[in-house]
């Protein structure tokens, strides 16, 4: 009985809050009296069909954010999810396991407090209510590499949540836009997904490492890039939305081939690859539904390819 | 194992049958695991109502296959199971 597991990642501390013996969990008493917005700036964010209301930020948050997603910036719309950002008014949540300064893998707690998802890591906490369409962030600094790894990482968890919300899901995984196709690539990490995209010059990359993929219509999905990528990650070239041609997990071997995968085989491999969704028995259940319906539509393949560009022979083929 | 014995799906296992094929998602283990078309009726009749004996004679029927190495397969897949805490 093969098993996949999702594994941490490996955290570079590096800017990290400093070492501390004591984690702070902020429970709901917390949120209930939340800290001062930084200003009064407002910045509006379209994300696939995910409209964004980045609420409470100074005037140079606003405008750094505003440069640094510059290709999902848009008018501030009726948005489907708001976005409230307060100073935490604390040195941070989650501390450092050790003083040593040695890599530990990223810690993220979560947990339900009625419709709320309740999240906290190093240098955020916050929840967010995809039923509401609300959320509200606490971030430790003001600007800085802490500001953006905890303003990001808190909206890539909303992203795989809302997108649920519209039949889609978030994909650990990278996107490909080739003669207006898109080409998924999904898989752990090391398995390529940054690779392919450096052997597809020319091309459009939607991600290296979070594809969206949107439901249009009845059986009918699109790939997207979402620009939370932190700072080791390409921000998308475009925020447009492509017919996806296929998903292709990715196996490293001498010999370039693609197989079919059965259903369930992708729907395993897939859910496997699901960022931040699959922690609650109910999100995942719905998730994996998701994924179900959305393979009715969606070619999925095994794909085996070495280090150059001729998988693209073989992905192209169909 | 007795096989008057009864198990429950972990209440917490997400899970869809495809093309006969069950995708199991175990979130407090951050594992996914695929069973194979045999694993997938057992794990299916797996339901806090019917003993491991009335699972083995459906699979029996179902896949028509011989009754001693169905069980010895059964007991090997639901210790399995066991193991990974995917039933109780």
């Amino acid at each position: 009985m093969p098993s996949l597991s999702q594994r941490g990642a490996a955290f570079d501390p590096e800017g990290s809050l400093p070492p501390s013996r004591l984690d702070f969990h902020p429970g709901d008493d917390y949120f209930t009296h939340p800290g001062e917005p930084f200003g009064e700036a407002a910045l509006g964010l379209a994300i696939g069909p995910l409209g964004m209301r980045l609420e409470g930020l100074s005037g140079s948050q606003a405008a750094a954010l505003r440069e640094r997603f510059r290709p999902f910036v848009t008018d501030l719309p009726a948005a489907y999810v708001t976005i409230a950002l307060r100073n935490a008014g604390v040195e941070g949540f989650l501390r450092l396991a050790s003083a040593g300064g040695g890599p530990e893998v990223y810690r993220l707690e979560s947990r339900a407090s009625g419709r709320r998802l309740v999240l906290w890591s190093y240098e955020f906490a916050g929840w967010l209510d995809a039923g509401a369409g609300k959320a509200l962030l606490a971030l430790a600094r003001p600007e800085g590499p802490l500001f953006d790894r905890g303003l990001e990482n808190f909206l890539r968890v909303l992203t795989a949540s809302f997108i649920l919300e519209q039949g889609g899901f978030l994909l650990h995984a990278s996107g490909v836009v080739r003669r207006g196709k898109a080409y998924v690539f999904f898989g752990p990490s090391g398995s390529g997904k940054t690779t392919v995209t450096h052997f597809s010059p020319g091309d459009t990359v939607l991600s290296d490492d979070l594809t969206l993929i949107v439901k249009r219509g009845e059986g009918t999905y699109e790939a997207a890039g979402i620009p939370f990528g932190l700072a080791h990650h390409r921000t998308p070239e475009t925020s447009g939305s492509f017919p996806i041609a296929s998903l292709n997990r990715l196996v490293q071997s001498p010999v370039v081939r693609r197989e079919p995968l059965g259903r369930a085989r992708a729907l395993g491999e897939i859910a496997a690859s699901l960022p931040f969704v699959m922690q609650e028995t109910r999100q995942a259940a719905r998730a994996i539904e998701i994924v179900g319906r959305a393979l009715d539509g969606i070619p999925a393949h095994r794909l085996h390819f070495r280090k150059d560009d001729a998988f693209w022979g073989v992905v192209e083929e169909a | 194992m007795d096989l008057q014995a009864v198990l429950a799906k972990n209440p917490n296992a997400a899970y869809r049958i495809y093309d006969g094929k069950a995708t199991v998602v175990l979130p407090d283990q951050a594992e996914v695991d695929v069973l194979n078309e045999v694993g997938s009726a057992v794990w299916d009749r797996i339901d806090g109502a019917r003993t491991l004996a009335q699972i083995l004679d459906s699979v029996v029927e179902e896949f028509e296959v011989d009754r001693d190495h169905a069980l010895s397969d059964m007991l090997e897949f639901v210790a399995v199971l066991r193991e990974h805490r995917m039933v109780r």
